[in-house]
């Protein structure tokens, strides 16, 4: 365990540091910022703003979660930075959930900075202390950590270009496959094309299930069982990408 | 003492060490071998970064796969990578960290490490401002965290200029004499003939010989001797060869 915090500390600590990563959350923070222009077109309706706000940092936590997720644990094993630290007493499974919890931390850096800003614009229009919002960007926050335990799953085993393509193509998937799912049942598709989009969507994650974006607009209050839900089918899947990353990493020669 | 009992590797459905065996007891023992002939591979195994496909190694009875083993070694690895925005000093807390320590009286073990292989002065600079030779000195230092009794170094003089290569030489020989055991992996044949007690020689993953340097050299020069031996296994290995087919 202490091994893990090391690795966590140091990773958040490397990743703070580079400069890519101020410069999405710098455009974050300047995309929340424009919204104060976009409340003066649409007359200072709030749900708008809060909507294109809340938007704008899902993406850019998104692009944060990209770039750490298929980065860091990569880099690390592809330079061979592995050598120094496996050399000691830290197993592989250790060093994947170092780094995992090290990357959310810095997800939860961004997720905070933009969410500060994003509170103080609508403090500033008026909307009060907006604690649906700030519950939809910590759900967020958990679909962006299952991002990232996708991502580091896939860069054990593929380069950090192709892990790009795999982990954005399974994050729109994932948001598209339930209501693929619906609307394959609504037209009356059968047999194996159903099969299929049945197959994909227990296998896929159902990325939906996070978006409380809606309702945060809206000033809807979600029911605790569907945070409770959402929770818990972030870390049973986060525990399955990271023990499968593991099985795979101890398995590679280096 | 390190002990190698019928190692194989495989790699990729090739050969890469079999059925290598060795007991190491000298206090620098000096693996030689041309580049390709197994050197890392089994240095790797050693520091427990790959385990053998069969066999057994361990280090004072313990297999070195084992946490209790990693905790009695260092290891530098050839051409060694770092993370580029930490600072020298940062680095060697990572790495005590990574054995439970930290605190002044690490800091200060870990400032001395570096006065050792003399990058102390650029020990607050980021690593990515280091030269090939910095870099090589604190993979050196890094080895050096956890107080090993045994010393592993791929390749420890590559990059150095002659004043690095004779300032790392004579701490490797400071090492030797406060009683840590060190293995080094080098196509060097000089600095196996100045450092090493015992060497062995490598070849297509085979050991070829192992003992003291002067009974491998017999009147000879190491590199004479070096040059027959691979000859004479390349000989027989073509005759074998031929034989079966």
């Amino acid at each position: 365990m202490h091994n893990i915090f090391v690795i966590a500390k140091n990773t958040f600590k490397l990743e703070i540091r580079e400069k890519i990563l101020y410069a999405i959350i710098g455009f974050g923070i300047l995309y929340i910022f424009l919204m104060l222009f976009l409340s003066d077109l649409v007359l200072k309706e709030l749900p708008m703003v809060k909507s294109f706000c809340l938007l704008g940092i899902y993406l850019f936590n998104a692009v944060v979660a990209l770039f750490l997720g298929t980065t860091s644990f990569y880099k690390d094993v592809e330079r061979k930075i592995v050598y120094f630290i496996l050399a000691k007493p830290v197993s592989r499974a250790q060093f994947i959930i170092g780094k995992f919890l090290g990357l959310c931390f810095v997800l939860l850096f961004a997720s905070a900075i933009l969410g500060a800003a994003y509170i103080g614009i609508i403090l500033y229009l008026g909307g009060g202390f907006d604690v649906l919002g700030i519950l939809a960007i910590a759900m967020q926050f958990l679909e962006m950590a299952l991002f990232l335990a996708f991502a580091i799953f896939v860069t054990t085993f593929s380069s950090s270009l192709l892990s790009i393509i795999y982990t954005s193509v399974v994050f729109f998937a994932g948001h598209i496959v339930s209501s693929l799912l619906t609307a394959s049942k609504a037209i009356g598709l059968e047999g194996m094309r159903l099969w299929i989009i049945q197959a994909l969507y227990y296998i896929l994650p159902n990325l939906e299930k996070f978006n409380i974006r809606d309702m945060a607009i809206h000033q809807v209050a979600a029911p605790f069982t569907s945070f409770f839900f959402a929770l818990c089918y972030a870390l049973v899947y986060i525990v399955f990408l990271l023990s499968a990353a593991i099985f795979i990493f101890q398995k590679k020669e280096l | 003492m390190i002990t190698y009992s019928s190692v194989t590797k495989i790699y990729k459905k090739r050969p890469v060490v079999e059925d290598f065996s060795l007991s190491v007891t000298a206090p620098i023992f000096g693996f030689l071998g041309a580049n390709g002939a197994g050197k890392t591979t089994i240095m790797k195994m050693t520091v427990g970064l790959l385990a053998p496909t069969s066999g057994t190694i361990t280090i004072n009875g313990i297999p070195s796969l084992d946490k209790a083993s990693k905790q009695k070694i260092g290891f530098m690895p050839e051409t060694p990578y770092f993370y580029e925005r930490l600072t020298g000093m940062e680095f060697m807390k990572f790495c005590g960290e990574l054995y439970g320590q930290h605190g002044n009286v690490f800091n200060s073990f870990a400032e001395g490490l570096l006065k050792k292989v003399g990058i102390y002065e650029a020990r607050n600079y980021e690593i990515r401002t280091y030269s090939k030779g910095m870099r090589q000195r604190l993979g050196f230092a890094q080895a050096l965290v956890n107080d090993p009794e045994y010393l592993f170094l791929d390749e420890p003089l590559d990059g150095l200029d002659p004043i690095g290569r004779r300032e790392t030489k004579d701490v490797i020989l400071s090492l030797k004499k406060e009683g840590k055991k060190i293995f080094l992996n080098t196509h060097i044949l000089y600095d196996v003939e100045e450092m090493c007690d015992e060497l062995g020689v490598v070849h297509r993953g085979h050991l070829l010989y192992s003992g003291p340097v002067k009974k491998f050299c017999d009147g000879k020069s190491l590199e004479e001797r070096f040059i027959e031996t691979v000859e004479e296994h390349e000989k027989e290995r073509t005759s074998k060869l031929n034989h079966h087919a």
